[in-house]
């Protein structure tokens, strides 16, 4: 009977094992602070240059010269910083920011890659033209917006046409190296324009207006992000719960 | 049948596991997740390296040195043969 029993549990730890693979790729898939900091940087980064951008336009407008020319310099200083940034870590370089900052965020973790897909020629002119469409859809929905044609509120609900259909495209394109939890932003940006749609006032009006598309994309961009790095830490809990081992099996051979 | 004596043992059956569902990982993610001393995991990595089951790829990106691991074909094929012969045992009762 003990016996029985003891095989049995051999039987289930074996099966567990054949696990490993699973959780160690969704581990891998959902390592997505580096990707979240990325993001982070170029908001910030944007905002660094936009803001001394629009009060050198309001500036000039206005006639206040030394404001004007303050704002040059700052423009000066950040776009040197920036041509240094990119000598750095550009070209043959590439990819190395992402690296760094991987090894802080993950130090402690360690690194564990899916397979990146291989970029061939197709797929890099799919990229492109995929990107240059969705380039023109944003441009020109938001020049429509601006002439009257599009009114704000269906801004959001328009650029879903586009942007779902997009987003869902990234992720078949870029499997395994992203997991379905990405489908998050897709799915919420849906939900959001069909909110609208139904009449939920959830979108900007006036001048904040042009933020309709930017907020909710990068806002479940973000969510999407959380909610993949909290899976992530679910999975390396199970992963360590199958793999870690104790006694003699760590210490001997 | 025969049970692949280098992938019977515990620590390197789960070396070889993380690394199939990879493309490749750190010594540091090894160490961590398999909760084994740094001398230990060297030993089982050589043993594995040396039945070719695994590739160790050092790489420089910049200033900042990359030593990883990846499972080879051979070790693909040995891990999944090893599963097949596991499961033929189990199922004929063998001890």
């Amino acid at each position: 009977m003990n016996n029985k029993q003891n095989n049995k549990s051999q039987d289930q730890n074996t099966e567990k094992l054949k696990e490993i693979p699973k959780w160690t790729r969704k581990y891998a898939q959902n390592r997505t602070l580096t990707t979240f900091v990325l993001i982070v940087m170029i908001c910030l980064m944007s905002m660094v240059i936009g803001v001394p951008l629009a009060l050198t336009m309001i500036a000039f407008m206005r006639g206040n010269m030394i404001l004007f020319w303050g704002c040059i310099a700052v423009l000066a200083a950040i776009f040197i910083s920036l041509i240094i940034l990119v000598s750095k870590f550009g070209g043959k370089n590439r990819g190395l920011i992402d690296q760094r900052i991987d090894k802080w965020i993950y130090r402690k973790e360690g690194t564990a890659t899916v397979p990146v897909p291989k970029l061939t020629k197709k797929k890099k002119w799919s990229d492109i033209v995929s990107g240059v469409i969705i380039l023109i859809c944003v441009l020109g929905s938001m020049y429509l917006s601006a002439l009257g044609y599009i009114s704000f509120k269906y801004l959001q609900p328009i650029s879903a046409i586009y942007f779902v259909p997009f987003l869902v495209f990234v992720y078949f394109l870029q499997r395994p190296r992203l997991g379905p939890l990405v489908l998050i932003c897709p799915i919420l940006y849906t939900l959001h324009a069909i909110l609208i749609l139904a009449g939920v006032p959830i979108f900007f009006t006036g001048n904040l207006g042009i933020l309709n598309m930017l907020v909710p994309l990068i806002g479940y961009t973000f969510l999407a992000y959380v909610i993949g790095h909290v899976y992530s830490r679910y999975a390396l809990k199970k992963l360590k719960g199958l793999t870690h081992l104790e006694g003699e099996a760590a210490n001997g051979d | 049948m025969e049970i692949d004596k280098i992938i019977h043992e515990p620590a390197r059956l789960r070396i070889m596991m993380i690394l199939a569902g990879l493309e490749q990982a750190d010594f540091t993610f090894l160490v961590t997740t398999l909760g084994l001393t740094r001398g230990n995991l060297n030993s089982h990595i050589e043993k594995l390296e040396s039945a070719g089951y695994l590739k160790i790829k050092r790489s420089f990106k910049g200033k900042v040195r990359n030593t990883s691991y990846q499972l080879t074909q051979k070790g693909s094929k040995a891990l999944a043969q090893y599963w097949e012969n596991l499961d033929a045992v189990r199922r004929s009762g063998q001890p």
